[in-house]
C-alpha cells in the first residue's frame, strides 16, 4: 500500500530524514517509535503533504506518487493524518467542517454527497462509538475542547473519512487512561484486512492496546531496527540511547 | 476635472413654490462644495469625487418611477413587506399584523429641511429628495414576523441619483425587526443617498438589517440617525458585501437613560468594491450602553474602511461602550483602514475599543485540506467563520438561518 524508499526531507535547509526505508501492506499496523528530534513528526508531516519540505526520494501509495498528489488528494485517495495537535479554528462550526471533509472526499471517490440529515444520523452514530457528547459537534473545532476531546475528534474523523492508511501521530500524548482505550478502540474496531496504520508514538502505552505488526525505530532520521511488538517492551526497558 | 451634474428640482414633481424655493437654496449650497473629496476629514479614505469622476460622465436626478410593479418576494421565510422601487413605495403587506397598529404612508416631502451644512451629501438629499417612505409603531404593538424593504430598482438608472428619505418611528415599547434588502442586478453605475431617520421612544426595540442581495454596480451612501430615549435598544446588522461602493454613517444618540445600541457588520468584499462604514455614538445620558463589532474580509483589491467613534457626554456617567474591529485581508492587494476615536467628558465610564487585521491563518488551511477539503474551500471556510460569529448573538431563529445563507451566499460572492 505504501512504500517509501531512501525518504530524505529538508526543512529550512536542515536534513532531517536520512533516507528512510518503509513498506506497510493491507491489514498491517506499523509502529514508529524513537527519541525527541529523530524525524517522527515530519515523517507525518511529509506524508500529509506539509508544504516547506524539500522530498528526495520515493513514495508511492497504491501505485501513485504521492509527491504528485495535493495535500487534499492524498485524503480523498485514503491517507488520513490524526494531528499531534489538533488546530483550534474560531468560528468554523465542527458539524459542517465535517460534513464539507465527508462530501469532499465522497465527491472525489465519486460517490453520492449526503444530505445534511443524512450526515447528522451518520455522525451522531460514529460520535456515541467514541463517546463524544454530541454537544462538541456544534461547538466552534476544537476551540476549548480538552486534550483528549480533540485526540477523540481525530479519531472520529477517522472513523467518518474510512482511510486506507491512517497515520496517527502521537494520538496517546495528553490522553487520560480512559480516552486512551476509547481511542484505541475505535482505531481497533476500524482495522481491518483492507487498511493500515502507522502509529508514531513515544511509548509503549499505545501499543499495549493497539498491537503492531512491526515496529520501527527512528533514530537521527533513519530506521536503525525493525522488530515484532516485543521491541517495544525491551525499548520501555533499555530506552533509545542503546540502540545505534 | 469637474463633474458634469445635472441637478434640476424642476423634475421634482407637485412642489410648492415654497418646497422649491427651500431645495434650491439646499442645491445651491450643495454646489458651493460639490461632492466630498478626501480633503474633508469625514471623508479621507473615501475620496467620493474622485470615484465619482471615474465612474460617471454626467449625473442627473430624472429619474422614472412608473416602472415595474413586480418583484420577488423571498420564500420560506415569513415576512410583512414595503415595495419600493427606485426608492418610491409601489405596494405594502403586513398580512401577519394587525393592521390598526401601524402607519405607513410616503415620506412627507414638505418636512425636507436642510439637515446638516457640513454634510454635503445629506444637502443634495435635501435639495432632491424623493420618494421615501414614512413608518411608525403604535404604543406597545410588537410586529411578530419582520418587516422586510424591498429596495428595487428600474432598469433605467444609468448615470441617475436617487435621493430618498425615510422615516422610522417605533413608539413606548413597540418592537420591530426591519430589514432593508437592496436587490439590482443591473451593470449600470448609478448612485443612491438616502437619509434614514429612526425615533424609537421609551422601552422600544429596533432590530435594523441592511442585506445587499447581488453584486450591483450603485454607488450608495446611506446616513442612518437615530435618537433613542430611556430603555429603548436599536439593534443593527450590516450585510451589504456586494456593492461597488458603499458608505454607511451610522448616527446613534442615546439620549435617555439605559438606552442601547449595536452595530454588528460582516463584510466580504470583492474585486475592487469599496465600503467604508463610519458610525458615531453619542452617549448624552448616564447608564447607556453600546457596543460594536465589526468584521471585514478584503479580497483582490478591495478596500474596506471603519471609522468609528464614541462620544461621552460628561452628564453621561456609567457609560459602557465597547468597539472592536476585525480585518482579514486574503489579497496582497487589498486595503482595509480603521480609525477608531474616543472622545469622553465623564469620568466614571468604561470605553473600550481595539482593532486588528490579519492574513489567513495557513496553519488551519493545511488542516483542513488534510481532511480532503479544496484550497479554495478551506479559504472560504474560515472566511465564513470568521464572519459568521457576528451572527452570534441573534436568538431569533428563523432570522439567524436566513441571515446565515444571506451571508454564505456572500461569501460565494453572490
Amino acid at each position: 500500500m505504501l512504500k517509501i524508499t531512501n525518504l530524505k526531507a529538508t526543512i529550512n535547509e536542515k536534513l532531517i530524514l536520512k533516507g528512510l526505508d518503509l513498506d506497510i501492506k493491507p491489514g498491517e499496523v506499523h509502529a514508529i517509535m524513537g527519541p525527541n528530534g529523530s524525524g517522527k513528526s515530519t515523517l507525518a508531516n511529509v506524508l500529509s503533504g506539509k508544504n516547506g519540505y524539500e522530498i528526495e526520494g520515493e513514495i508511492s501509495f497504491n501505485g501513485m506518487n504521492l509527491n504528485d498528489l495535493k495535500i487534499e488528494e492524498r485524503a480523498q485517495k485514503g491517507i488520513f493524518l490524526a494531528f499531534q495537535y489538533p488546530l483550534e479554528i474560531p468560528g468554523v462550526n465542527t458539524n459542517i467542517f465535517l460534513k464539507t471533509s465527508l462530501n469532499s472526499v465522497r465527491k472525489a471517490r465519486g460517490e453520492k454527497e449526503l444530505d445534511t440529515l443524512t450526515f447528522l444520523k451518520l455522525i451522531k452514530e460514529k460520535a456515541k462509538e467514541l463517546n463524544i457528547d454530541e454537544k462538541f459537534l456544534s461547538r466552534q473545532l476544537n476551540v476549548g475542547f480538552s486534550g483528549g476531546e480533540k485526540k477523540k475528534n481525530e479519531i472520529l474523523q477517522m472513523k467518518l473519512l474510512e482511510p486506507k492508511l491512517s497515520i496517527l501521530d502521537e494520538t496517546d500524548s495528553g490522553l487520560d487512561i480512559d480516552a486512551l482505550r476509547i481511542v484505541a478502540d475505535g482505531v481497533n474496531s476500524y482495522k481491518n484486512k483492507e487498511n493500515a496504520f502507522l502509529i508514531i508514538t513515544h511509548y509503549q502505552r499505545l501499543l499495549d492496546y493497539i498491537k503492531p505488526d512491526f515496529i520501527h525505530v527512528l533514530s537521527a532520521g533513519k530506521i536503525v531496527k525493525t522488530g515484532n511488538a516485543d521491541l517495544g517492551e525491551q525499548l520501555e526497558k533499555t530506552g533509545y540511547a542503546n540502540l545505534s | 476635472m469637474k463633474q458634469n451634474y445635472d441637478f434640476d428640482i424642476g423634475k421634482i414633481k407637485n412642489l410648492s413654490q415654497e418646497e422649491k424655493v427651500s431645495r434650491q437654496k439646499n442645491l445651491d449650497l450643495f454646489y458651493e462644495y460639490g461632492f466630498p473629496s478626501k480633503q474633508v476629514e469625514d471623508w479621507k479614505f473615501t475620496d467620493l469625487n474622485l470615484i465619482l469622476n471615474k465612474n460617471f460622465d454626467n449625473i442627473s436626478n430624472e429619474v422614472n418611477f412608473e416602472s415595474s410593479k413586480e418583484f420577488k418576494a423571498i420564500e420560506n421565510f415569513e415576512h410583512n413587506f414595503i415595495f419600493l422601487t427606485n426608492g418610491k413605495i409601489i405596494s405594502t403587506n403586513f398580512g401577519h399584523e394587525e393592521k390598526s397598529k401601524i402607519l405607513i404612508e410616503d415620506y412627507n416631502q414638505e418636512e425636507v429641511k436642510n439637515i446638516d451644512p457640513s454634510n454635503t451629501l445629506a444637502l443634495l438629499n435635501s435639495a432632491l429628495s424623493f420618494g421615501g417612505f414614512s413608518l411608525e409603531i403604535a404604543k406597545g404593538y410588537k410586529f411578530k414576523k419582520p418587516l422586510i424593504v424591498y429596495n428595487c430598482f428600474s432598469q433605467d438608472l444609468k448615470n441617475k441619483i436617487l435621493n430618498n428619505k425615510n422615516s422610522i418611528k417605533l413608539n413606548e415599547g413597540s418592537e420591530l425587526t426591519l430589514i432593508d434588502y437592496s436587490d439590482n442586478n443591473t451593470q449600470n453605475n448609478f448612485i443612491k443617498n438616502t437619509v434614514d431617520t429612526i425615533f424609537l421612544n421609551k422601552n422600544a426595540v429596533l432590530k435594523n438589517v441592511l442585506i445587499q442581495n447581488s453584486k450591483s454596480n450603485g454607488h450608495f451612501y446611506k446616513y442612518i440617525k437615530g435618537s433613542l430615549e430611556g430603555d429603548s435598544n436599536y439593534e443593527n446588522y450590516i450585510l451589504s458585501s456586494g456593492l461597488k461602493l458603499n458608505k454607511i454613517e451610522i448616527e446613534i444618540n442615546l439620549n435617555k437613560d439605559n438606552s442601547s445600541c449595536s452595530i454588528y457588520s460582516a463584510l466580504n468584499l470583492l474585486e475592487d468594491q469599496h465600503q467604508e462604514i463610519k458610525t458615531r455614538i453619542n452617549h448624552n445620558s448616564p447608564n447607556c450602553k453600546s457596543y460594536q463589532k465589526i468584521k471585514n474580509v478584503l479580497n483582490d483589491k478591495s478596500k474596506g474602511i471603519y471609522q468609528g467613534k464614541i462620544f461621552v457626554e460628561k452628564i453621561a456617567q456609567k457609560t459602557d461602550a465597547y468597539q472592536l474591529s476585525k480585518a482579514l485581508i486574503v489579497s496582497d492587494n487589498a486595503e482595509f483602514d480603521a480609525k477608531p476615536e474616543l472622545e469622553i467628558y465623564a469620568d466614571d465610564v468604561r470605553c473600550s475599543h481595539g482593532s486588528t487585521s490579519g492574513s489567513i491563518d495557513s496553519d488551519a488551511v493545511h488542516y483542513l485540506m488534510t481532511r480532503g477539503i479544496s484550497k479554495k474551500e478551506s479559504v472560504k471556510l474560515l472566511i465564513n467563520g470568521f464572519l459568521n460569529e457576528v451572527l452570534e448573538k441573534i436568538t431569533h431563529n428563523e432570522l439567524k438561518i436566513f441571515l446565515e445563507k444571506i451571508l454564505e451566499k456572500q461569501i460565494n460572492g453572490h
